[in-house]
């Protein structure tokens, strides 16, 4: 439950209240603003947006959209940094409060913060994003204003989240949202769903990386016998992992499953998938292996060597890749960066 | 914390990364919160000091503030467990839900949720809820597949299952608080401590009273004879233990996976 989570309400409105009626602005704008969430609350939830044939948004004239661009805000007040120091608080104060004022009653930015809510929602599920998803489940009646609200939304998600929307498909407008920031397997993994597999994953991956970056799949069995986890036995926490290891990870291209060349009969060893690739490094399963095993990295030279190399080349990448994204971003960069700073 | 709470927040990357974080997980306890903004300082800014989480993230909540957006903070109604949800405040989570459900299945979630909101217990079985497959707006939906759908309510992290019975996973009591309790206003019950949204908890048997676990593992602490706070008499129920983070607790199977890897781990 969130304890004092409604005296923090009621303080966070007194104090809103109270800097209103000092600046002359009035309490009932504030109210009106508070008041607008709960009914929109109730609205929306028996609210389901009537089918919007896609021919619709098409036929809007291109002159009617971005029309009413208004020049409040591009950037949500609450960004712009108040390294100004205290003597200007109050000054400041007035001014945010008032343009936050303006931004509130601004009929447009109530789509803009739903369309955000909906960008993110999208963004947790990895699913992409169409037009004709946005206009029918958030723009709704706003379709003329499409692109401006769309614009607003994908500020709001790069400045406040650093996440950057991108159109991947225009003709059939389909967009999809990339992190600015390079998030790693590790963080990403959900606890409860992924890491019974992530526990197999690593010892697959470790045990393959070992043998030279391809091992048979009784390699794998043996190390994971020692844990206690057998092919054809129900495990309590795995399930069952030889359908884990030979199934599901290589369905989700963390593994990947070959025959041996010239094998009579077939036989069929197990090598990193692509995602594995991506998602971990030889270094990160090696420090994995290595704690598993109460040691060092440098415990297995060779491994360690090839690790090395590995993360290497990776730095490399990673360095071109930044390159050129700073040289794609840098005439929008500059039009953005002035309105926050940086604590560093 | 009203100074900070009024001047607007800066956000760097270190916010910026630990928000997308917290957005892929759903829902984090708070010692995995703590993790995860260490590891956020570690990544971007290994020599700032760590912020104060609390503060860390109102500094978060200021900047979101704008787009109807909050991290909450919550407690799980069984443990007193402190959990963290990013949280809509514009639209209510069942119309967030609108877009990954269908019509049916957003009524049988409905279903589900006024059955849990009416019962004594705070859970609704599961053939109750079935029961109801007949009264569903939209396509037809089978018991069987019914079924599934509440196991994707499970794994989507709206409703916890315990032996068959069905309640609110924390995440959706965060996230939909305010739309139930304006919803169902006089089904709802309410803690006489925190006075926040109750669906599981301990009644006093004489005046009908209700609390939460961990409000009733913090209220009768260290009392040798707990009386109910309203009609003074005897509490009847096994007063549970506050919730200490120290103690390492593992919550559900994160953390028993480690112990089964680690044979030779410390």
């Amino acid at each position: 439950m969130p304890r004092g989570h409604k005296s923090k309400l009621r303080a966070r409105e007194k104090r809103r209240q109270a800097h209103c009626e000092n600046q002359d602005l009035g309490a009932t704008q504030a109210t009106v603003a508070e008041g607008e969430s709960p009914s929109s609350a109730c609205h929306l939830f028996g609210d389901r947006p009537q089918n919007l044939p896609a021919a619709e948004t098409a036929s809007i004239p291109e002159a009617l959209q971005g029309a009413p661009s208004t020049s409040n805000t591009t950037v949500p007040v609450s960004c712009t940094s108040s390294t100004q120091g205290a003597s200007s608080q109050d000054e400041k104060s007035l001014y945010f409060s008032s343009v936050a004022e303006a931004w509130k009653k601004d009929p447009l930015n109530r789509k803009v913060v739903l369309l955000v809510n909906f960008l993110l929602h999208k963004y947790q599920n990895k699913e992409p994003i169409t037009k004709g998803d946005m206009i029918k489940f958030v723009i709704t009646k706003d379709k003329c204003h499409f692109n401006e609200i769309l614009k607003r939304a994908a500020e709001h998600m790069e400045l406040a989240f650093g996440v950057d929307l991108k159109e991947v498909d225009p003709i059939r407008h389909s967009y999809a949202l990339f992190s600015k920031l390079d998030l790693t397997y590790d963080e990403t993994t959900s606890d409860e769903e992924n890491i019974p597999k992530t526990g197999l994953l690593m010892v697959a991956l470790s045990v393959i990386f070992m043998n030279g970056n391809r091992a048979p799949e009784e390699a794998i069995w043996e190390v994971l016998n020692v844990m206690g986890v057998y092919p054809d036995t129900e495990h309590f926490l795995y399930g069952d992992p030889r359908k884990v290891i030979t199934k599901d990870l290589v369905q989700l291209k963390y593994l990947e499953c070959q025959q041996v060349p010239n094998s009579d009969p077939p036989r069929y060893e197990f090598l990193w998938g692509p995602r594995a690739h991506a998602e971990t490094s030889k270094m990160k399963v090696l420090k994995f292996l290595a704690n598993m095993y109460d040691t060092v990295p440098t415990a297995f030279p060779s491994c360690y060597e090839e690790a090395l190399r590995d993360e290497e080349e990776r730095a490399q990448a990673r360095a071109a890749a930044r390159a050129h994204s700073a040289a794609m971003a840098r005439p929008r960069s500059s039009t953005t960066s002035s309105s926050f700073s940086h604590a560093k | 914390m009203q100074g900070s709470a009024r001047r607007t927040g800066v956000m760097t990357d270190v916010h910026r990364r630990f928000l997308q974080l917290l957005m892929t997980h759903g829902v984090l306890e708070e010692r995995d919160v703590k993790r995860m903004q260490k590891h956020c300082y570690k990544v971007h800014d290994c020599n700032a000091t760590v912020d104060k989480l609390e503060d860390f993230i109102n500094n978060i909540n200021s900047v979101l503030e704008s787009l109807y957006i909050e991290i909450k903070r919550g407690v799980t109604e069984d443990d007193g467990r402190p959990i963290y949800a990013l949280v809509n405040l514009a639209t209510t989570s069942v119309s967030k839900m609108a877009t990954d459900f269908a019509e049916n299945e957003l009524d049988l979630f409905r279903k589900a949720l006024e059955l849990i909101i009416d019962s004594e217990s705070g859970f609704a079985s599961s053939t109750n809820i079935l029961n109801l497959v007949d009264q569903l707006k939209g396509k037809k939906l089978k018991k069987k597949e019914a079924e599934q759908v509440l196991q994707k309510f499970v794994q989507n992290k709206w409703l916890i299952e315990k032996e068959g019975e069905f309640t609110l996973h924390g995440r959706a009591i965060l996230e939909m608080e305010q739309y139930i309790r304006e919803t169902y206003p006089d089904a709802v019950k309410i803690c006489n401590i925190c006075h926040s949204l109750l669906i599981q908890g301990q009644s006093c048997e004489t005046c009908g009273i209700r609390m939460h676990l961990p409000c009733v593992a913090k209220y009768f602490r260290l009392n040798a004879e707990p009386r109910c706070p309203h009609c003074n008499d005897y509490w009847p129920h096994e007063i549970p233990e506050v919730f200490d983070p120290e103690k390492e607790r593992e919550p559900g199977i994160s953390k028993s996976n480690r112990k089964s890897l680690r044979s030779r781990r410390h």
